[in-house]
């Protein structure tokens, strides 16, 4: 992929905010089509590299929300939630920046290489303060800071006790960003770091936008899908209805656009 | 003095008519040679031959003995041929001579011998009584009595079940051989003993529901969920609830048994549908047949039945890939040195694959340990054309026990197998009255319609058209995964006896898209 080094950044007036950092980076490179207006308003939303339903939910939620306000969405471009995130932001139509955690003239392969272009071809950028480096243990960290850099808020979608995303929700506190962390269930060890940074106080804890439900038809197939995603052999059971039935009407459903399907499992569109 | 015995040889599915042509010189070195590209196995039909006649208390010539197996350039393998030598060597040599009322040339003699001139039991005898039914209405087949009863169902040829060499002989000197009565094809319609019946199977409902509609239409059905969730016990059901075979399905499937050997004494027919699940160590020969004298694969063993293939992904690739011919075309061909030989493979695919390689994604209470390469690499091991020929889709997601026992015994989802069956049975019968003016094709069920057939014969009311278009638009589905909807919503109509494609059969049919 082409890179070009990103001369003098820090003359770029939108990249004031990375001097924040005590160690700013020496050099930038980048690959996509350069716009510093890109680096204006910026939200990073990171997590783990495991990620599960809840939190590629998460994500869906988090940020078509953040692009319909304008924002750029930063991230890590590691796989899991960093991806998930970039991907999710090209597929609704929104600009993101990829901060890699190795050198910008690492080949990229497979579903990584894809998603890359994707990337820039909607305008975003990849992002890397090194022109030849491996990936290493110690790579990622230093990632971690430029992500809480660009960013004015930083969001944690899903982590684990030990998650890379918590150096940088560290880092962000540190730089003095606004961190925000999604909730999940305390049963779940993939949320137990945001929890944490919730429990602790360091993070305010993230609702998103208490949307309404407009209207929601009167059925009982609905009703039961408002308290918890469920799939259509448990819905079935619920509701001592044929299978056949109950699954021509989710189809339906689905159809009027009134519930969604993920991984065999349904839930109400917009009720979470 | 030179004899001719007629004999067949099976290449694949065909039988070939062979002359054996003994003969027994009056001058010579003695000897004993066999010609006519016979294999070791016939090669070594000289010491049985010669031992079962001795032993037979008959005479074994000291002179130089010729065996010619005619046509001379098809090769020949096989021990069948032992039983026509023997014969021809008794006559050949005026030990015996020939009746009146037996003509050589209508007379076909095939089986192995012991060494003790007993016959021991020896594959493709249907094949060769279907081949003299052929031939004409006075012809005779003498074959061991032990596998006699594979020809049972042929009418029009007179089979005569042989035992010994001696009793062969004793036939030819005067003490008849009572022939074989020919019976009709029984039908099946005891209960089969199952090994799993679907009211045994805990939840699953929508599997289950996707498993009648495969029977009922012959879809191919992908289950795909984490380990122990009833997806082997869901397809070891399926045996259960499909429809019995016709008399013409039972004979051709006989056929392919009867070629391989596997059919057990005394089996005159196979007369439930073939379930086949081989192992995921299988070699590329042994799925679609194989060996110098190519021998029916598993896709040929499950023709007209199931085959099953239990962790799919875990199939060596060129294994898989070689199941795309026989699924589009109901056939598989082979080509080996010994020639090129066709065998029907038209089979219902049911394959079962786990989320990821560890088997818990999406677990709701294990965690999944694979990473996210892993996981693209499991699923890119299937496919995408052999996914294309997969009708059904459908999750079978873990089933917690606790919930499951609280739903007692009126569950309105509770099917038994015979029910099903009874349902599959006559979802078949509309097809087969649908598609009776298409058996040339060999067209019987609705998973097996071409696009034209599809336009021809389903049609649709306008709000199904337009809920189909509706969700071609929304998951940008493929031409072809177009088609594949409206045939299984033309099954689930089946199902419910309904003539037209109304919205609900269209909505139900959504729910099994493509979703790997």
């Amino acid at each position: 992929m082409l890179y070009k080094k990103l001369d003098n950044w820090q003359k770029i007036p939108e990249l004031q905010k990375l001097l924040d950092l005590s160690t700013p980076p020496r050099q930038l490179y980048y690959s996509g089509n350069l716009n510093p207006e890109i680096f204006k308003d910026c939200v990073a939303v990171v997590g783990s590299r495991k990620m599960t339903d809840y939190g590629s939910r998460v994500v869906e939620k988090i940020i078509p929300a953040l692009i319909s306000s304008g924002k750029t969405v930063v991230s890590g471009f590691m796989y899991g939630v960093d991806q998930y995130a970039h991907r999710i932001c090209t597929e609704s139509g929104g600009q993101t920046i990829a901060v890699l955690g190795w050198g910008i003239n690492t080949i990229l392969t497979g579903e990584d290489f894809k998603l890359a272009k994707k990337i820039i071809s909607s305008g975003g950028l990849l992002l890397s303060e090194w022109e030849t480096m491996k990936a290493s243990h110690w790579t990622f960290p230093s990632r971690n800071r430029i992500v809480a850099a660009l960013s004015s808020e930083v969001i944690v979608a899903e982590a684990a006790e030990k998650s890379g995303s918590l150096i940088t929700a560290a880092m962000a506190c540190k730089l003095k960003r606004k961190l925000w962390a999604v909730p999940g269930p305390i049963t779940s060890r993939t949320s137990k770091g945001t929890n944490q940074l919730i429990a602790k106080g360091v993070a305010k804890i993230w609702l998103g936008e208490s949307s309404q439900i407009s209207f929601l038809p009167d059925d009982p197939l609905v009703q039961i899908l408002l308290n918890e995603a469920l799939t259509t052999d448990e819905i079935a059971r619920k509701l001592q209805m044929p299978v056949s039935e109950a699954g021509a009407k989710l189809s339906l459903l689905l159809l009027s656009g009134q519930i969604m399907e993920k991984g065999g499992k349904y839930f109400i569109a917009d009720a979470n | 003095m030179l004899i001719k015995i007629r004999s067949i040889a099976n290449v694949g599915l065909e039988t070939v008519p062979v002359d054996v042509e003994v003969d027994v010189a009056s001058s010579g070195f003695p000897g004993f040679t066999i010609v006519g590209l016979a294999s070791k196995a016939i090669e070594e039909a000289r010491e049985r031959v010669k031992t079962a006649i001795v032993n037979s208390k008959l005479d074994f010539p000291p002179k130089k003995i010729t065996v010619n197996l005619a046509p001379a350039d098809l090769p020949k393998d096989g021990s069948a041929y032992d039983l026509p030598i023997a014969l021809g060597i008794l006559l050949a040599s005026g030990q015996v001579g020939i009746p009146e009322n037996l003509d050589l040339t209508k007379a076909f003699f095939y089986g192995e011998l012991s060494l003790d001139g007993s016959l021991r039991p020896t594959r493709g005898i249907l094949l060769l009584a279907l081949f003299a039914q052929k031939i004409g209405p006075d012809t005779k087949i003498f074959v061991p009595e032990l596998s006699a009863s594979e020809a049972v169902v042929v009418t029009g040829t007179k089979i005569f079940p042989v035992s010994t060499l001696s009793q062969l002989a004793g036939h030819l000197l005067g003490r008849e051989i009572a022939p074989l009565k020919a019976r009709s094809i029984p039908t099946d319609d005891e209960d089969i003993l199952m090994e799993s019946n679907l009211s045994e199977i805990a939840g699953q409902e929508q599997a289950k529901r996707a498993l009648i509609i495969a029977a009922a239409g012959g879809h191919n059905l992908l289950m795909w969920g984490p380990p122990g969730t009833g997806k082997t016990m869901l397809s070891r059901a399926l045996p259960g609830i499909l429809p019995p075979l016709n008399p013409a399905e039972a004979l051709e499937v006989t056929r392919i048994y009867s070629v391989s050997g596997l059919l057990n004494t005394g089996q005159p027919l196979v007369l439930r549908r073939p379930f086949r699940a081989p192992h995921h160590g299988i070699s590329n020969a042994g799925m679609i047949g194989g060996g110098s004298n190519p021998l029916p694969g598993e896709v040929s063993l499950a023709h007209l039945g199931v085959l099953f293939l239990d962790e799919m992904p875990e199939f060596p690739r060129t294994v898989l890939e070689s199941l795309r011919q026989p699924m589009e075309d109901g056939t598989v061909e082979i080509v080996r040195v010994a020639g090129h030989v066709k065998y029907p493979a038209s089979f219902t695919m049911i394959a079962a694959i786990n989320p990821c390689p560890c088997g818990y994604l999406g677990h709701p209470k294990r965690e999944c340990k694979c990473s996210d390469k892993q996981i693209a690499k499991y699923r890119h091991r299937i496919s995408g054309p052999i996914l294309d020929r997969v009708d059904l889709f459908v999750p079978v997601s873990a089933v917690e026990s606790e919930k499951l026992s609280l739903t007692g015994n009126k569950e309105v989802n509770r099917i038994s197998s015979k029910e099903a069956k009874k349902q599959v049975i006559k979802a078949r019968n509309i097809q087969s009255k649908r598609f009776k003016n298409e058996e040339k094709r060999s067209l019987y069920t609705n998973s097996q319609m071409k696009n034209s057939d599809v336009k021809k014969y389903c049609f649709l009311t306008p709000e199904a058209e337009n809920l189909l278009k509706l969700a071609a638009d929304r998951f940008d589905f493929s031409a072809r995964s177009y088609f594949r909807l409206i045939k299984v919503a033309r099954t689930i109509a089946d199902l419910e006896s309904t003539e037209k494609i109304l919205p609900v059969h269209m909505a139900e049919a959504l729910q099994y898209k493509q979703i790997i």
